[in-house]
């Protein structure tokens, strides 16, 4: 078995706030998994950190082996991430936004032209790729951004909230998008969310988070099983409390 | 009404004094940029008065008849003149004498002054003011005199004043006026040409970092598989052509610019021209102000991606660029009325340490010579830049560039203290 992630005891102060409180969990290699927990339980902070992003205060994080604070160079050759509330250049059209990024990873023209086709059938914006940026819908725009991450086929694919935001029909595309394409491709996937019933859909496995904590984990069965509820989001109000 | 006014008002202070970037607005504009300036200028001024109070002329008179001796009575009996009286054959020996001394204006009363009065009714007076191109209150010295020999005119005896200038120690036959008309040009509009071209670029050069993060797009840019140093040199490297281009216009402009200035009418209506008499930049003058706005413009800019760094969005970041105006707009005051070398020691160190000073040095060095101040300049500058560029490079290094932002904790607590009093 290949470990995609796995952090031990992680933890990251922000001054006198605690972001992240000894987090430990692990991501296998092809799995979708979930950090569910409501906003400010660190879910971010955690995905920042093994995006080479941030530094942990203390503790270990690695991607596939490689320590993301003494390597973080190798594992941007292996992960895309798409922050939360990312843009794109709004004055680039969606293809020149797609082809700036893409050549960070390619290593000739025919390679680029290939992952532009792909991220086009992946966003399933058509023409409108040829339009500026600007001129894009917020869902369009997340779309757009959701190929961007995938194209390349990472082996690992970091998504914060991956539909944050977006209408249903938007939501519907994108989570359709990720779970056909993770599963065609073998990607690894860690994704954030505070949408239950999208995390229920997407994730082999899930922890929840709380406080910077991971509190429960296992498969959405596993976790519904186990709190006797009939969805996600009443096991996580059982395991905090609240139900 | 008053209710929602009250409580609309207590918000709005609430957030615009939690605002460093208004913070340091408050603090900088009023407490150190107005005295900063308004020093300048007091500075300036004072010189002005120093040099009004006893302007050093000679007088050289070859006619030594009643009638210029009445003259030279009338110049002798002004308090603000310290007149050398020289005891010289030739005018070309007032002349040197005028190479060796601190006096700034010469009159020579020619042998047949008192004849041409008797004949004529008017005699002919030669006033030489000597010209370096330093300082717009230069011809202060050459106003006074030609304000106490037309009160002469006026009053006493009819004079035709000839003027003439005194360049790099060789007369020139040009109305000094029409030279410190050049001066004026120079010390006022190119300052302030340089200073206008650093706040632009560096505008735009703010906008290269906040604009990734008002957009969005910098954490995604951070984590492609390249260097952090090769996202800080590919944002530098577009601010150099910036920098490239912006030094390249202001050179064509100040190559037009002087141009204009190639050939003045002399006062007896012969073209003269300036390059030949030394007052026109030289090739190496040129290279010399190129240089210097390169670097400057180079620091500049990198100084402006770091200080973005500390902003959220476009409009903070240029709010926080704004307050390194203050490096251009103290230098531009002080080259404006003032010649450097005549400063107090500590202003002058401290403007010299401004690496802004330099362009706007070169460009004062290219008309008066000082090429191994400006060539020193450009190596400071260099340097300083060197600096700039490391820091920026060990902030893109780190978590800092997403992280860092202006925090004023002690100021904000005072302020709550004043909120709660309004409340």
């Amino acid at each position: 078995m290949t470990l995609a992630v796995e952090t031990k005891k992680l933890r990251k102060l922000f001054g006198p706030i605690k972001a992240l409180d000894e987090l430990s969990f692990q991501v296998e290699e092809g799995e979708i998994y979930g950090l569910i927990g409501p906003n400010g339980a660190g879910k971010t902070t955690c995905l920042r950190i093994i995006s080479t992003l941030i530094l942990p205060t203390s503790g270990s994080a690695t991607v596939f082996d490689h320590n993301v604070v003494k390597e973080a160079t190798e594992i941007r050759k292996l992960i895309t991430y798409l922050p939360e509330e990312a843009g794109a250049y709004k004055n680039l059209s969606g293809l020149e936004y797609l082809e700036f990024m893409a050549k960070f990873s390619t290593r000739n023209k025919k390679e680029t032209e290939s992952i532009i086709d792909n991220a086009a059938k992946i966003s399933g914006l058509g023409s409108r790729l040829n339009d500026k940026v600007k001129t894009y819908s917020k869902g369009m725009k997340r779309r757009l951004l959701v190929a961007r991450a995938l194209m390349t086929r990472p082996r690992l694919a970091v998504l914060d909230e991956p539909t944050s935001g977006l209408d249903v029909l938007h939501s519907f595309h994108v989570r359709g998008i990720i779970k056909e394409y993770v599963k065609q491709h073998g990607v690894t996937v860690l994704l954030s969310s505070h949408n239950m019933l999208e995390v229920e859909f997407l994730c082999d496995k899930v922890a929840l988070v709380n406080k910077g904590r991971i509190i429960a984990e296992g498969t959405p069965d596993e976790l519904k099983t186990k709190n006797k509820v009939s969805n996600l989001e009443e096991a996580f109000a059982k395991v905090v409390g609240l139900a | 009404m008053l209710k929602g006014l009250s409580t609309i008002v207590i918000k709005e202070i609430k957030e615009l004094v939690r605002d460093p970037k208004i913070l340091i607005g408050m603090i900088i504009v009023p407490l150190i940029m107005f005295p900063l300036m308004g020093f300048a200028v007091q500075t300036s001024r004072q010189s002005a008065e120093e040099s009004l109070k006893l302007v050093p002329i000679a007088v050289a008179d070859f006619d030594q008849s009643s009638s210029s001796r009445n003259l030279t009575n009338y110049i002798g009996s002004q308090t603000n003149l310290q007149v050398t009286w020289l005891n010289v054959s030739t005018v070309d020996d007032a002349l040197d004498f005028m190479r060796d001394s601190n006096a700034t204006v010469l009159i020579v009363i020619p042998r047949d002054f008192g004849l041409n009065l008797s004949t004529w009714g008017k005699g002919v007076v030669e006033v030489f003011s000597v010209f370096s191109g330093k300082s717009i209150t230069e011809d202060v010295g050459s106003q006074v005199v030609n304000a106490y020999l037309d009160a002469y005119n006026s009053r006493w005896e009819p004079l035709a004043l000839k003027q003439s200038s005194i360049v790099k120690g060789e007369p020139v036959n040009v109305d000094p006026q029409i030279l410190f008309g050049l001066t004026f040009s120079q010390v006022f509009i190119m300052p302030f040409t340089i200073l206008m071209l650093l706040i632009f670029a560096m505008q735009i050069a703010a906008t290269s970092v906040a604009m990734e993060k008002e957009e969005k797009t910098l954490e995604t840019l951070l984590t492609v598989p390249v260097s952090r140093f090769t996202i800080l040199a590919g944002k530098l490297a577009g601010s150099v052509v910036v920098a490239l281009v912006g030094a390249a216009a202001y050179l064509v402009g100040f190559v037009y610019y002087f141009s204009s200035f190639s050939f003045v009418t002399d006062t007896g209506g012969v073209s003269v021209d300036l390059a030949a008499l030394g007052l026109m930049p030289s090739s190496l003058g040129y290279v010399l102000i190129g240089a210097s706005l390169f670097v400057s413009l180079l620091s500049a800019l990198a100084l402006a991606v770091v200080l973005s760094a500390f902003a959220d969005d476009v409009r903070g970041a240029q709010s926080l660029v704004g307050f390194l105006y203050v490096l251009f707009i103290l230098p531009m005051f002080f080259m404006m009325f003032s010649d450097i070398n005549t400063l107090p020691l500590p202003l002058r160190i401290l403007l010299l340490a401004i690496p802004y000073t330099h362009p706007m040095l070169a460009a004062k060095a290219s008309i008066t010579g000082d090429y191994l101040l400006a060539g020193l300049g450009v190596v400071y500058v260099s340097l300083f830049t060197v600096v700039v560029l490391y820091l920026a490079a060990r902030l893109f290094a780190t978590e800092k560039i997403l992280t860092m932002k202006l925090k004023f904790g002690w100021f904000r607590r005072g302020k709550k203290q004043v909120v709660e009093e309004l409340q």
